[in-house]
């Protein structure tokens, strides 16, 4: 990073537009880590639930869809969050 | 192969948005591509009835569209039913009716409320789905951006989705939480109902705290609701608006770098495209349809 660079990161609407910019990305990235992680739990007990009980597969995989949206419905707030930080 | 089949279309699918969104910006530089102009509604038909806006634009051909095809298909169907059915389109729409019948209005309401809300619980998804899916279906719509067709100025074909502007899924979610309300109302009378909404046990002293928590809870629900619809969809055409050549406009990059990262993202796009269409349609639909039958469900069960 050289000298100019730097003197055009100083400027107050650069440093204001990179501030948003580093909002919506970190916004939406811990939300997708959060929710990553959730995701994991939720096919991960499914596979738990199956191997226990086979014969209830296609009740489990309803259910298993319902957690599915609601968790991934977690990194869609940040995100948007991340929007109206951006835009707004 | 049924599959392949299916990756064929869906990637002719695919290049029917990426080439008109390379068209226009070919001649143009990287300063006149704004990602939110895909989202733009102008006006078509300005109606302006005592100071509210009721302009017909992109967004409410998307609604009309899905309207059509909703009811189209669904009256097309039962008309001429077969003992014996010859086409696939009656085993799709059966199929889907007894999903929509046992699996979302019955699984989640008593047999009563099934039967009461069946109608509208399946309406409800069949309208999302058809809004979602004709959302991945290029459609030239896209007035903002226009192709020249033999001097012609034709509006570019683009992808949008109704559901992906907050105000539709929003007037769903209110129609269906003022819904709910009513028939909680309706079966326990008002002031019953509220009380149901605190559990049995809990100490006289806790009651205005669980109060407060369950009406603020009322109203993350119609947020939820349709935020949820609203930003699933939003996303998936953002990540393909961004990645079926968006990107690649807003780097700037030379020729090369050009075509590395529009190889890149072209695969990542198709990708993307693929899950929208094979997951994220039908799961939002189904996921709003059986909230909304939770939540009905929930209003007139006995225990909270």
């Amino acid at each position: 990073m050289d000298l100019d660079t730097l003197t055009v990161l100083a400027q107050a609407d650069v440093a204001e537009t990179a501030g948003r910019a580093i909002g919506l990305g970190m916004g939406t990235g811990l939300a997708a880590l959060g929710t990553g992680i959730g995701l994991g739990f939720i096919f991960g007990k499914t596979i738990e639930a199956v191997s226990r009980q086979p014969e209830l597969r296609s009740e489990i995989q309803s259910i298993q869809w319902l957690g599915f949206a609601l968790t991934e419905a977690t990194v869609f707030y940040g995100f948007i969050a991340g929007l109206i930080a951006f835009f707004v | 192969m049924p599959i392949r089949a299916l990756h064929l279309r869906a990637f002719a699918a695919l290049l029917g948005v990426l080439l008109p969104l390379a068209a226009p910006q070919v001649a143009g530089a990287a300063e006149e591509f704004d990602p939110q102009d895909e989202f733009a509604l102008p006006p078509w038909i300005e109606i302006d009835i005592f100071g509210i806006d009721l302009s017909i634009n992109k967004g409410v051909a998307y609604l009309l569209i899905a309207l059509i095809l909703t009811c189209g298909v669904m009256i097309y169907t039962a008309r001429r039913m077969q003992y014996r059915p010859t086409g696939k389109l009656q085993t799709v729409v059966e199929s889907a009716y007894s999903f929509m019948r046992d699996n979302i209005a019955g699984g989640n309401m008593d047999a009563r409320m099934a039967a009461k809300w069946f109608p509208f619980v399946a309406t409800l998804f069949l309208f999302i789905w058809f809004s979602n899916i004709i959302g991945y279906v290029p459609l030239p719509f896209n007035t903002t951006h226009k192709v020249d067709v033999f001097g012609l100025e034709l509006p570019s074909l683009a992808i949008y989705s109704a559901t992906a502007n907050l105000s539709v899924p929003l007037a769903l979610a209110i129609v269906v939480w003022l819904s709910y309300h009513v028939e909680g109302i309706r079966a326990k009378g008002p002031i019953g109902y509220i009380r149901s909404w605190i559990p049995a046990g809990v100490p006289g002293a806790a009651v205005p705290l669980i109060l407060g928590i369950e009406v603020l809870s009322h109203f993350v629900r119609l947020l939820s609701l349709s935020l949820r619809l609203f930003a699933n969809i939003l996303a998936g055409h953002l990540l393909i608006l961004f990645m079926a050549g968006g990107l690649v406009v807003l780097m700037g990059l030379n020729l090369f770098g050009t075509l590395v990262l529009g190889v890149l993202t072209g695969v990542l796009g198709t990708v993307f495209f693929l899950f929208e269409i094979g997951l994220v349609v039908s799961l939002q639909a189904f996921i709003f349809a059986t909230l909304a039958a939770i939540y009905l469900g929930g209003a007139v069960a006995d225990e909270h």
